[in-house]
């Protein structure tokens, strides 16, 4: 049985997934460091000491992700969409359309029958529909991005954010803080300025069928509900896995594919 | 598009919305503030316009009229034209068509509801267009482009724009509508400039292959009976306009804020017809009472600042900007889209070869007439070429600041607006160096979801205080 593995290394966070007999044998989320070698070598550590499995044990590697060109270990490299493509659907095999929010980018893409990825769109500016976003968010307000997620479901009257600018919105939350407003509201206003600018993007590809979200933001009930509403489409959770690591999860599947090729070959 | 938004035709809630409001002061106090209850999101905004006596309510009369024409238009038997602010509505009166003004349905959508037009803002993003373009379209673009969805807006018939050089984004919005939606689409064109023989005459031919368009699309051949009784009511709504604007530069100016914006509200959606003849009866009797007794047409009476709004005012729910202006005695002189430059008006007099007239003799002079009327309206009048020419913007802006003794200059606009944006920083510079103190607001006057508004009033305030103009 070969042991793969794909490593996603991202602007926020750095994910490595091993897989054995197209089984997740171990993984593991790191926050991204300045250099992308770096990230990628820890982020692999990590799995590898949850796998119980040395670096050698590994037959076939893929990388991807923002600094996926810097990655020394790994035998290939994929783009992210691709990847995450590939991932959406090995959490959820009815998967058609896949939202993937990252830490610097949010991209939108529909599956064929086959898994592969057909329309795409990403967003093409700003901060503000990204995992940055949210985190430049939670720090303002000091709760983590968890608790920001949860934060909507308490609200009586959330706020409307400048939703253009990240730092614009940054400025607008520290001066509700400053007035008085309940966090509540004010975190119901950044995770909504959030969907909007998500939905956008998504209704731009005609979602349909099954929808699955993928990177850390899918674990925000906060913007993935807001975002339900917007687009007027339930979004499928994840069980198999963590959302978050759906990209190296992707590319693990693709190195699963490429190892067998060359055995074959 | 967020599937409840499709629940309810848009011209049909807003035409519905408007109507009841303004049937609200023929009820008793009690029933009126139960209808308050009824409508929490339009209450405010309801309660300004009712608050500021018959003009509010006339407003509400004509807006709520703007709404049924479109909404009864196609049973009518009546072409529906997209068309801009900066294009005159008269002619499509004279020829029996009924205009929807994007900008200002914009405008009022975003005054209106609580969310503004962010959801058909986000709509025209859906289908293609660029979150960079004019926001003040992009509001009724998305409610009408939101025809294919199933009926959210009646459909229109043909697309009508006077814009291309004057505001490119502008143009590119009502092309982008007419791909869309599959209608006849004509550009009307202007020259550079307007003032010599050659330049006057190719606006004209071009006006009248604008003509020709509409009533190839409409059906309807260009009624000059009519189009002489459109534009005697021009002419009367001139005069009072410039009354108005005369009233304005008394010190403290017996004009209450609001009013400014109903003007040219009226001018955009009415021009020609009764509704706004007897908005500006209304709106002039109560000015020339408020000169009579030498009082500020701001609520506290309190004269302390007077601000020229040197492109256009600020559209955020309820009104907020006019109760900005009236809690801190902020004088509002105007705005490009107040002034007309008819040749009866003061600022028209001081920029010679700028104004138009009214003649009515021949078909000819009445096509003349109303081609030179459209070449005056804001931003083709003067956000058209090099900002520092003759009678361009600069010059408009300072001769007005002068003349209406302005304390600022404030830009307001949109971030979509490259024409004033591309020169803004130069013209604050060149304003500040007339002695004029200018500020530039970053926000987008239809969206508060580029700047909120609270964080546009704090700056506006810090403006203020900072030039020790409060």
């Amino acid at each position: 049985m070969s042991i793969v593995a794909g490593c996603d290394v991202g602007s926020l966070t750095s994910k490595a997934v091993i897989m054995k007999a197209g089984r997740i044998i171990g993984s593991h989320i790191i926050k991204s460091k300045p250099r992308p070698q770096d990230s990628a070598n820890a982020a692999l550590d990590g799995a590898l000491l949850s796998a119980g499995i040395s670096k050698e044990d590994i037959q076939y590697c893929i990388g991807t992700g923002y600094g996926r060109e810097k990655i020394e270990f790994v035998d290939e490299v994929v783009s992210e969409i691709k990847c995450h493509g590939k991932g959406a659907r090995w959490m959820l095999p009815s998967a058609e359309t896949v939202i993937d929010i990252g830490g610097q980018d949010c991209k939108t893409m529909k599956l064929d029958k086959d898994g592969n990825v057909g329309r795409f769109a990403a967003n093409d500016k700003c901060a503000s529909g990204t995992g940055r976003f949210l985190e430049v968010m939670a720090k303002v307000l000091g709760v983590s991005i968890d608790e920001l997620g949860k934060l909507s479901a308490k609200a009586k009257e959330p706020i409307t954010l400048a939703s253009t600018c990240t730092v614009w919105a940054q400025a607008d939350v520290i001066k509700y803080i400053n007035s008085g407003v309940p966090i509540e509201d004010i975190g119901a206003g950044i995770n909504t300025a959030m969907a909007v600018r998500v939905a956008i993007l998504v209704n731009s590809v005609k979602p349909e069928g099954d929808i699955f979200m993928t990177g850390g933001v899918a674990k925000n009930i906060g913007v993935v509900e807001t975002l339900e509403k917007l687009i007027g489409k339930r979004i499928k959770r994840a069980r198999k896995a963590d959302p978050q690591i759906a990209g190296a999860l992707g590319a693990a599947l693709i190195a699963e594919e490429r190892g067998k090729r060359e055995k074959t070959s | 598009m967020r599937p409840e938004m499709q629940e309810y035709n848009y011209d049909w809630l807003m035409g519905k919305t408007l109507a009841t409001a303004a049937r609200v002061p023929l009820g008793t106090k009690k029933e009126t503030e139960l209808t308050y209850r009824y409508i929490p999101y339009f209450k405010n905004i309801a309660k300004t316009l009712i608050d500021a006596g018959d003009p509010g309510i006339q407003a509400l009369k004509m807006m709520s009229q703007y709404y049924e024409n479109i909404l009864t238009a196609h049973a009518q038997g009546k072409k529906i034209v997209a068309t801009t602010f900066c294009n005159s509505p008269a002619i499509l009166y004279a020829m029996d068509m009924v205009p929807v003004t994007f900008e200002m349905l914009t405008a009022i959508g975003s005054m209106v509801w609580k969310r503004g037009m962010f959801d058909y803002m986000d709509f025209c993003c859906e289908v293609g267009m660029p979150e960079t373009s004019c926001s003040s379209q992009r509001g009724a673009l998305g409610a009408v482009l939101g025809a294919v969805l199933g009926g959210l807006f009646e459909k229109i018939d043909m697309v009508i724009c006077d814009t291309p050089g004057v505001c490119d984004t502008n143009a590119n919005a009502f092309a982008f509508a007419s791909e869309y939606l599959d209608k006849p689409f004509f550009q009307l064109n202007y020259p550079s400039s307007i003032g010599d023989d050659r330049s006057q005459q190719y606006h004209i031919d071009d006006y009248k292959e604008m003509i020709k368009f509409a009533e190839k699309h409409s059906g309807n051949k260009l009624d000059y009976d009519r189009l002489a009784e459109v534009l005697s009511e021009v002419d009367k709504q001139d005069a009072m306009i410039a009354d108005l604007e005369d009233m304005l530069m008394l010190k403290p100016t017996p004009v209450p804020p609001v009013f400014n914006l109903l003007l040219y509200a009226g001018r955009f959606c009415f021009s020609g017809r009764r509704e706004f003849t007897l908005l500006l009866e209304s709106m002039l009797k109560i000015t020339k009472e408020n000169a009579a007794a030498g009082i500020s047409g701001l609520k506290n009476g309190e004269e302390k600042l007077r601000m020229f709004m040197c492109y256009i005012d600020h559209y955020t729910v309820d009104l907020n900007f006019c109760h900005f202006l009236e809690e801190r005695g902020i004088a509002h002189i105007g705005s490009i889209l107040t002034r007309n430059f008819r040749d009866n008006n003061q600022y028209a007099q001081e920029m010679p070869g700028s104004s138009y007239g009214i003649d009515i003799s021949s078909p000819d002079a009445m096509l003349d007439t109303i081609a030179q009327m459209n070449a005056r309206l804001p931003m083709v009048r003067s956000i058209r070429g090099p900002y520092d020419k003759k009678g361009m913007w600069l010059e408009e802006s300072l001769i007005c600041a002068k003349m209406y003794d302005a304390d600022c200059v404030i830009y307001n606009g949109t971030p979509g607006c490259r024409n004033t944006w591309g020169m803004v920083k130069p013209f604050a510079r060149d304003m500040e160096k007339h002695g004029y103190p200018t500020h530039i607001m970053y926000d987008d006057a239809f969206d508060d979801r580029v700047e909120s508004w609270e964080a546009t009033r704090e700056r506006l305030d810090e403006f203020f205080k900072i030039r020790g103009l409060l």
